[in-house]
């Protein structure tokens, strides 16, 4: 047992230089409270890995996700959140399209 | 009947997959999680065991294993009102599929579910994927077999996530943008259990060795409703209350009830959720010398099962969070004769753990607990100690 919390120790110091979800350094400014309510609301059922991971890059679906999202039972995304958190994953999607055509 | 409602959800999942309108890419989700779980629950020695010079050499382990929990879930939008959701999992109980159902919305305030899903209950069972919570187990509540004495107790009382075929009719209504409101209705196939069963058979429930498709002619019905309230633009309470109704034998005779009640607060970094449940047990008593207890002529044909959790989870930084829970459960009725529990059996456990982000979407969690029984084991002891190692990951 000790062996392996050891063996975690060093997992963990060795581990956690990158940003933890997302770094919100690079976002442009005015950006910034946008993914405030993106990560304080997205993360209250789930990780923010899950949309963040997921992929998707194509603006009309993050409408579609956000808004099956705003209708999860106790979710609290009103209609006034979703305008903010669309704009953060629109940028979100938007670099992500970039980074695909930089690696083509 | 059922042939054509398995093949109405299997040409949908297919259509989701494959056709559809412009069968773009975007339009499919796919997330995923794995947990691995180390239990470890040393032996608490007695005190004559203590006062033995080789106590140390002869203390063993009774408890040390691994679990392994994994899902892939695919959710399909094939219009803006029709959608798809299949999901696969893997368990204590090998592979399951507890998500093959179809939506069709017609407004926010009307969602039709149709399938195999998990039915409204209660609020853990909306974030039961290991990836959701940051402890690696279940609230005793809810627990499905990582529970001590899971045997004796049969489970909590309603096992988290409950799969099963039916349909669900929900919705959701915001009152302007302070106020949500959530509401589900149900009817599924529900437990089941033995003719003169002395509680719900929670294996024969999953199994279709014996029963393909349901054990008795009538559905399990149920409901909830919930309120969310936003305090501010970042912090929300929600309250919410559940009830589920049905018959477990193969006669229709023996009814089940089960209520909730659910409050969760979410104050800047911290998290406060509590939940109560209870499940009204009724139990065949054609042979009363099967209990322990003699069976009254009226209103000894049932026991209650009590379980709660209170929990307090703080994000102390962007990666490690601290959770606290106490939790526990509380029978009240009649046993049968070799059961290890009694008239008025408790269990009582605190947890206190963290879990560490290595970086986005994989995480460390760590937990120690105590537990107390009301009831003593074969050597006397009442109380255990366990720890919890796991490693989440989620996409």
């Amino acid at each position: 047992m000790k062996r392996v919390l050891t063996l975690l120790l060093v997992l963990v110091a060795g581990c956690g230089g990158a940003a933890a979800e997302f770094d919100p350094a690079p976002l442009p400014p005015d950006l910034r409270a946008d993914y405030r309510v993106f990560a304080r609301r997205c993360s209250k059922c789930h990780g923010l890995e899950r949309p963040l991971q997921s992929g998707i890059d194509d603006d009309q679906y993050w409408a579609i996700y956000v808004a099956r999202m705003r209708r999860m039972p106790g979710s609290g995304i009103n209609e006034e959140n979703a305008v903010p958190i669309l704009r953060f994953l629109r940028w979100y999607a938007g670099e992500l399209r970039h980074k695909r055509a930089r690696s083509l | 009947m059922r042939r054509w409602l398995v093949f109405a959800i299997v040409v949908g999942i297919l259509f989701g997959l494959f056709g559809g309108r412009s069968a773009r890419a975007v339009d499919r989700n796919i997330a995923g999680s794995a947990q691995l779980d180390l239990h470890v629950v040393p032996k608490l020695g007695d005190d004559d065991e203590k006062s033995d010079p080789n106590y140390h050499e002869n203390r063993q382990i009774p408890l040390t294993g691994f679990t392994t929990e994994a899902s892939l879930k695919l959710v399909t939008d094939i219009t803006d009102h029709f959608s798809v959701s299949a999901k696969l999992c893997f368990g204590c109980h090998g592979f399951e599929l507890p998500l093959a159902h179809v939506d069709y919305r017609v407004a926010d305030e009307l969602n039709f579910r149709a399938g195999r899903f998990s039915p409204s209950f209660g609020a853990f069972n909306l974030r039961h994927d290991p990836a959701n919570h940051r402890l690696s187990d279940k609230p005793l509540p809810y627990d499905m077999g990582r529970m001590l004495r899971m045997r004796e107790w049969n489970l909590g009382v309603l096992p988290s996530p409950f799969p099963d075929n039916g349909i669900e009719v929900s919705g959701t209504h915001w009152f302007g943008l302070v106020a949500q409101l959530d509401w589900a209705a149900y009817a599924v196939n529900g437990f089941r259990g033995d003719s003169n069963g002395t509680d719900l058979d929670f294996r024969a429930s999953r199994s279709r060795d014996a029963y393909y498709s349901d054990n008795n002619a009538l559905p399990t019905l149920g409901a909830r409703v919930a309120l969310t309230v936003k305090l501010d633009s970042e912090n929300d309470a929600t309250v919410g209350a559940s009830a589920m109704h049905g018959t477990f034998d193969p006669e229709d005779r023996l009814h089940y009830s089960i209520f909730g009640a659910d409050l969760s607060l979410r104050l800047d970094k911290t998290t406060i959720r509590a939940e109560w449940l209870a499940r009204r047990q009724e139990f065949g008593t054609a042979d009363p010398r099967i209990f322990r207890y003699a069976v009254p002529s009226t209103g000894g044909d049932f026991f209650v099962k009590h379980g709660a959790y209170f929990e307090v989870e703080q994000s102390l930084t962007k990666r490690i969070d601290v959770i606290g829970r106490v939790d526990g459960l509380f029978r009240i009725g009649n046993v049968v004769l070799d059961s290890d529990l009694s008239r008025r059996s408790s269990i009582f456990r605190v947890t206190a753990g963290a879990s560490y982000l290595v970086e986005r979407g994989l995480r460390i969690k760590a937990s120690g607990e105590y537990w107390h029984f009301s009831d003593p084991d074969d050597e006397g002891n009442h109380g255990a100690i366990g720890v919890h190692l796991a490693l989440a990951a989620s996409f």
